[in-house]
Order: C-alpha cells, then sequence, then structure tokens
C-alpha cells in the first residue's frame, strides 16, 4: 500500500482525523497570532510608537492622529484635489515637525506592517542624509 | 384578513417605507458637486497665447513648467512628458507650406473627452473649468490618453528623477498626467508659472485669466482680437486660444 492510500484510507475510514487536520489548519494562522506576543517579547506596539517632536502642536489630539491620520489625510486630499480648497493642513506641513519620515512614519508603519505608498510622489526625506542627497540633485529609491 | 389581504398590505407598506428612506438617497447621490456651489464655482479659467509675440527659439515658458510641476524628463522620446511643447505646424491652406511654431498644452476643454472616458473618474473637471487628473485615483490604463484629440496626454512609464520643486508632488509610475493650469498655484491667487516666466522674458505671449470676469486681460483678448482655437469643429470647446495661428 502505498503512502498516497494510505493517507486516504485513513481520511476515509477516520472522519474525526480528517476533521481535526481541517480545523488545525484553519486556525494556525490566528493561533499564531495571539501566541507570538508571548515569545517575542518586548515588541509590544506601544513601544514602537513614534517619536513625538519636541516643540509644537499637532493639528489634533495625539490619539486622534496616531490612529485616524489616514482619515484626516484622506479628507484633506478630497477637498484640495476636488474642490481647491488649501487649508493649514497638508503633507508637507507634517515635515515641519515630524521632519524625516523614518523616525516618524516608518517605524510605526513597519511594525504593524502597512505600506505607505504617499512617498512616491510627496517628498519627505527619509534620514537626515536623505534630504541633503535630494538637494544636491541625486535619486530618490 | 385572509392571506391574500395580508400579502397586499405588506405589500404596499414595504413601497412605502422605501419610498421614504429611498428618495432622500436617490437626491443626495445626483446632487453632488455639480450644483454650482462650491468654492471654485463661478470661475473659468482660460489662456491666450499670441504666437505673434512668441519667440520661435525661446524655452522660458517650457523650463519653468518642468521646474513648477516636477515634470518628468529623461531625455528618450519615448518616455518624456510634456505639460506645454512647442510643435512645428504646416499649413495646408497655403501653397508655401510655411512651418509655424506653436505652444501646445491641454486646453481644459468645457467637453474634455478625457473626462468623459476615465473609467474611475480620476480625470475630472473642476468647477472652475480646469480639467485635473487625481492621481490616488488613476488606475493607469490611459483611455485619456487616447480620447484627448490634442495629444496633450502624457503616461509616466517611469518615475522622474528629478525632484526640482519639493513642495509639489511629483507622479509615481503608472499614472497619466496633463498641465493642470498650475491650479495649485491659481487656489493661492497666483499666476501659472509658464505665464510668469513669458512675461519675464518681456515677449508677454501669454495670457492667462478669468474669462468669466468681463474685466480680465484674457477676455477683452478673446472678445476683441481674432482669436482661434484648435479645431473648434470637434466641439471640445477648449479654453486656449490662439492669435496668429
Amino acid at each position: 500500500m502505498s503512502i498516497q492510500e494510505k493517507v486516504s484510507s485513513l481520511f476515509r475510514d477516520n472522519n474525526r482525523v480528517a476533521v481535526l487536520v481541517f480545523v488545525l489548519v484553519i486556525i494556525a494562522p490566528f493561533g499564531y497570532s495571539v501566541v507570538r506576543p508571548v515569545f517575542t517579547q518586548g515588541s509590544s506596539t506601544d513601544e514602537v510608537f513614534l517619536d513625538i517632536p519636541d516643540e509644537g502642536e499637532c493639528v489634533r489630539e495625539t490619539a486622534y492622529m496616531r490612529y485616524h491620520h489616514m482619515d484626516l489625510l484622506k479628507e484633506v486630499r478630497e477637498d484640495v484635489i476636488r474642490n481647491g480648497i488649501r487649508g493649514e493642513i497638508s503633507v508637507n506641513g507634517c515635515r515641519e515637525c515630524h521632519t524625516y519620515r523614518g523616525q516618524f512614519c516608518n517605524q510605526c508603519h513597519e511594525a504593524v506592517t502597512l505600506h505607505v505608498d504617499c512617498f512616491g510622489c510627496h517628498y519627505y526625506p527619509e534620514s537626515p542624509e536623505d534630504s541633503v542627497r535630494l538637494e544636491s540633485g541625486g535619486h530618490d529609491e | 384578513m385572509n392571506r391574500r389581504k395580508f400579502f397586499e398590505k405588506s405589500g404596499a407598506a414595504l413601497a412605502c417605507t422605501s419610498c421614504v428612506f429611498g428618495l432622500p438617497l436617490l437626491s443626495s447621490c445626483s446632487a453632488r458637486e455639480e450644483d454650482g456651489s462650491g468654492p471654485l464655482a463661478g470661475r473659468r479659467w482660460g489662456m491666450v497665447i499670441d504666437l505673434n509675440r512668441c519667440a520661435d527659439d525661446c524655452t522660458a515658458c517650457l523650463d519653468a513648467c518642468r521646474q513648477e510641476n516636477n515634470v518628468a524628463y529623461h531625455e528618450d522620446e519615448r518616455w518624456d512628458i510634456h505639460w506645454i511643447r512647442r510643435v512645428n505646424v504646416s499649413s495646408e491652406e497655403h501653397d508655401d507650406h510655411s512651418e509655424k511654431s506653436v505652444l501646445l498644452l491641454c486646453n481644459h476643454c468645457d467637453n474634455p473627452p478625457c473626462a468623459q472616458v476615465c473609467p474611475v473618474q480620476a480625470t475630472y473637471k473642476r468647477e472652475d473649468g480646469i480639467v485635473v487628473v487625481d492621481h490616488h485615483r488613476c488606475i493607469g490604463c490611459r483611455y485619456c490618453m487616447i480620447a484627448c484629440p490634442y495629444n496633450a496626454r502624457y503616461f509616466n512609464y517611469l518615475e522622474n528623477p528629478d525632484w526640482p520643486n519639493k513642495d509639489f508632488p511629483r507622479r509615481s509610475h503608472g499614472v497619466a498626467e496633463s498641465c493642470t493650469f498650475c491650479a495649485h498655484r491659481l487656489d493661492q491667487g497666483r499666476q501659472p508659472a509658464c505665464v510668469e516666466a513669458c512675461r519675464a522674458t518681456g515677449n508677454g505671449a501669454l495670457t492667462h485669466g478669468d474669462l468669466n470676469d468681463s474685466s480680465s486681460e484674457v477676455s477683452r483678448l478673446v472678445a476683441e482680437e481674432p482669436v482661434k482655437t484648435i479645431r473648434e469643429d470637434w466641439g471640445t470647446a477648449p479654453k486656449v486660444y490662439y492669435l496668429g495661428l
């Protein structure tokens, strides 16, 4: 009897094993994400939160910006592009306090594995050196 | 109540409630943005290009546009993007086939074919008549490039390697683009970069302004001078007028 036949007979003859295997396969990814923090200590998202600039006040309070900055940016985007209202909030405005995206964007976005594609088009230096490189006419990315 | 009555009455009740909740929804859908009450309403931007005053070897407006809007230039004509470009046109009417150098840019048509064909409404006409692309929404299908009779649209096959104006975004690869009449400058009450550059050279061939404002220089030129638009017979109703074409 070949292995393939053995496996298929196991599943045919013993439905419980089949159901167990099926359920395990389904819940494995969920189980992994639940168990992972126990093994990877010290990487809770609280600690990954970004540096806050020393001075000044943001356009909204920190708690709102932390979780909803993308909604705010989308609202502003709609106003600017569709209605021509250029208010105080803009990506360029963010840059005035949150100077580098390596420190203020990427760190958190990497922790939550979210890819941002704002910076393909909107200028935002990754690090202080990057800014210098671009000023001298270099290529980005 | 018998079964028949019950079905009749419940059907009627269902129809009534769907009307009550459905009609406001319908009206809110159709009344979006087209009511002419937005902050841009009332204006109608247009441009007059005086070809008699435009010097053939001058590139001031072309360079200014590239600098202002981060328009990609790869030194390869397959990928180069031109929001405004110089084209030599020969006349079929005259026998001498004399060539004329003409500046071509997006005509910001009142009936923009590019906006009509855009499947995701990324290209659209603002309330002040400027035809722009929402690059966040553009899927890069290039229908607008096919639809535009003036070949004013270009596609970003490559990302722009240079970034002269950091305050203005460049375009990522895979979206279509064309002249925006420098909408970002107009919103701040400034003139388009090409017009400013042209004025700085002293030629003053480009004039930009509000066609709805009868006191503006543009409306005066359109009203008094023998201006032409390119291929008026297509019915696109362009808002870029030419003198001496």
